[in-house]
């Protein structure tokens, strides 16, 4: 890639603020077991009872403090985000790299399945199957992976096929490169941009989902989340717990939210040179 | 042949979705490890007694076949609900026209406006105006539901007290006509403002972004050098092209923004799809989360295959590609 895209990102200040923002929440969610005060399922404290010098942000209905809550459930948040976010981007590649590269009927095939998922709201399965069988956060992880891989790989592949009849392609298949080389040195690198924005939309929408299901009380009550706090907190708003309890996972959240954003819109930006002329 | 072979392509793959999302949810509750009875009662308070049980179970276990199942979908004869014991049909009809008021109206307003903002900042491109436009509009894409949904719920309900906090309309209040449309404007506004405040930002982004590409094109240039008026270079000439890829960027969406609704609905209490199904989740009755989940999918199936007709209609260049 001939254009200086490390300089241009770090003067981009969407990517600057995106990047800060992921650093110090990635702290939070790294360091969250040392900082968090309490034990979250401990529910000895004196409940609703107003934030101090021991809770920070006071103690909720069930007598579970707050704070520490917050820090776990950030991370359940942003771990079920990154599992589906490796896991579609991996399925995603391997099929748009497949399909372009083989081309013919499995490209038929599979674009056409791709069409079909993409016409299924994914939260629909996803309610449904939490809903009947109360599976582990993990496995609904991975069936979002599932219901989500089609744009990544659509992407992926209508980038490849353009990458793949260029002139340094074709002459290292006429040196009689195989195509499992071709793949791997050329193919691979060359698409890397596209990874990442894949990545970052991914899980941006993952840790959305994420929240909405356990507001909606698909979770099991005990895994802490920011959307099962949001849930909890809305329930008792005519007590002036705003801004200790209502306001802080929601705050979180669209931080989270926002950093991946950021991410996304910065890196299309600067690695889309048909965007870059918009902006 | 190349002809119908794209086009029936894609609308067989929407007959195909639709096709495996009603076998789904026909299927699935078959996996269940025992069965509805088990997985209402089982961590209920009710105690059963043998004999009861067996009753429960011969009731809930009997099962159709698939074709009498989609018969019985056709016919809206979905079965009743557990919790609430009146027909899943009647429930999902009574819900259905708030939902579609809102998400419709939300999707109505921020298509025209953020198309009309994308169009007039990127003909003002560089001005003061366009960069703050853009940069905010940056940050409330970055903003999901659940946190402006939240925020405006304890500004304007709670807090200034200004409107409704829950609700569709006033219960058991006695209006005339006029009143009764008024109360369910007020009810309708927070709902509305949060799901305009998520779809807004990325319609103004994709119209200015495509525009301001369409903008560098020579038919532009010949257009003002005709001496048309600004406004007729701008909407009869450029923004036409930009059409197109927010039809496209609707249709890969709204699988997603199905999300962001039930989320809104649920925050506001609003008695459409998405509250039902909280509720019906809360009390764990599986036919009518079986029943919600299957139309609102068929809904979407439906909206993406509307969309490819719209398509043709918006450019006929892609009429000619099929």
């Amino acid at each position: 890639m001939h254009i200086d895209v490390r300089g241009e990102l770090v003067r981009d200040p969407w990517f600057v603020t995106g990047m800060g923002l992921v650093l110090l929440l990635g702290l939070l969610v790294l360091l969250g077991p040392m900082l968090a005060p309490h034990d979250p399922h401990d529910m000895s404290f004196q409940p609703l009872s107003p934030p101090s010098a021991v809770h920070w942000l006071g103690v909720n209905d069930g007598g579970m403090d707050i704070f520490s809550e917050l820090l776990y459930g950030m991370r359940n948040t942003v771990g079920f985000g990154l599992l589906t976010g490796i896991v579609a981007l991996f399925l995603g590649v391997t099929v748009g790299l497949g399909a372009s590269w083989f081309g013919g009927l499995l490209d038929q095939i599979m674009m056409r399945l791709a069409d079909i998922l993409l016409a299924i709201p994914a939260i629909m399965i996803l309610i449904f199957t939490a809903a009947l069988f109360r599976p582990s956060p993990v496995m609904l992880a991975l069936i979002l992976a599932i219901m989500s891989w089609p744009t990544t790989a659509k992407a992926i592949r209508s980038q490849a096929l353009v990458v793949k009849n260029r002139l340094h392609i074709q002459a290292s298949r006429q040196m009689g490169a195989s195509a499992c080389y071709i793949i791997s040195r050329h193919l691979v690198p060359e698409l890397f941009p596209l990874y990442l924005i894949g990545f970052a939309t991914k899980a941006r929408m993952a840790m959305f989902m994420e929240a909405s299901l356990a507001f909606l009380g698909l979770f099991d009550p005990s895994r802490k989340s920011l959307g099962l706090m949001i849930g909890y907190a809305l329930k008792y708003y005519y007590l002036n717990v705003w801004w200790n309890w209502i306001m802080p996972p929601v705050f979180l959240l669209t931080l989270l939210i926002m950093a991946v954003t950021f991410l996304a819109v910065s890196l299309e930006k600067v690695f889309d040179p048909r965007l870059k002329e918009a902006w | 042949m190349k002809v119908f072979s794209r086009k029936y392509g894609r609308v067989s793959a929407y007959i195909l979705a639709a096709l495996i999302m009603i076998y789904l949810s026909y299927s699935l509750p078959g996996f269940l490890p025992g069965d509805f009875v088990t997985a209402m009662y089982s961590s209920s308070h009710v105690t059963l007694t043998a004999d009861q049980e067996a009753q429960i179970r011969a009731f809930y276990t009997q099962r159709e076949g698939f074709i009498r199942y989609l018969v019985n979908l056709v016919t809206l004869n979905w079965g009743y609900s557990y919790a609430f014991l009146t027909p899943i049909s009647d429930l999902i009809l009574q819900a259905l026209p708030w939902t579609l008021l809102l998400v419709g109206g939300a999707h109505m307003i921020s298509m025209v406006f953020g198309f009309i903002a994308g169009v007039e900042l990127a003909w003002r491109r560089g001005s003061y105006c366009e960069k703050i436009g853009v940069g905010s509009m940056t940050i409330m894409e970055g903003v999901p539901e659940i946190g402006s949904g939240v925020i405006l719920l304890l500004i304007f309900a709670l807090y200034l007290g200004w409107l409704p906090a829950s609700g569709a309309e006033t219960a058991y209040a006695r209006h005339s006509a006029g009143e009764w449309a008024w109360d369910v404007v007020c009810h309708l506004t927070l709902p509305l403002s949060t799901l305009i405040l998520a779809y807004f930002p990325g319609n103004f982004l994709l119209t200015r972004g495509s525009m301001v590409m369409v903008l560098k094109e020579q038919f532009v240039q010949t257009a003002r050098a005709k001496g048309l008026p600004a406004l007729r270079v701008r909407y009869v000439h450029a923004a036409r092209n930009v059409l197109l890829p927010m039809a496209t960027r609707f249709g890969l969406r709204i699988a997603f923004m199905v999300t962001g609704a039930l989320v809104v609905e649920t925050i506001y209490s609003y008695p459409g799809l998405g509250t039902l199904l909280f509720n019906a989740i809360g009390m764990r009755d599986l036919p009518l989360i079986q029943g919600i989940v299957l139309i609102s999918s068929l809904m979407v199936l439906l909206v993406n295959l509307a969309l490819d007709y719209i398509y043709g209609w918006i450019d006929p260049r892609v009429k000619h590609a099929y």
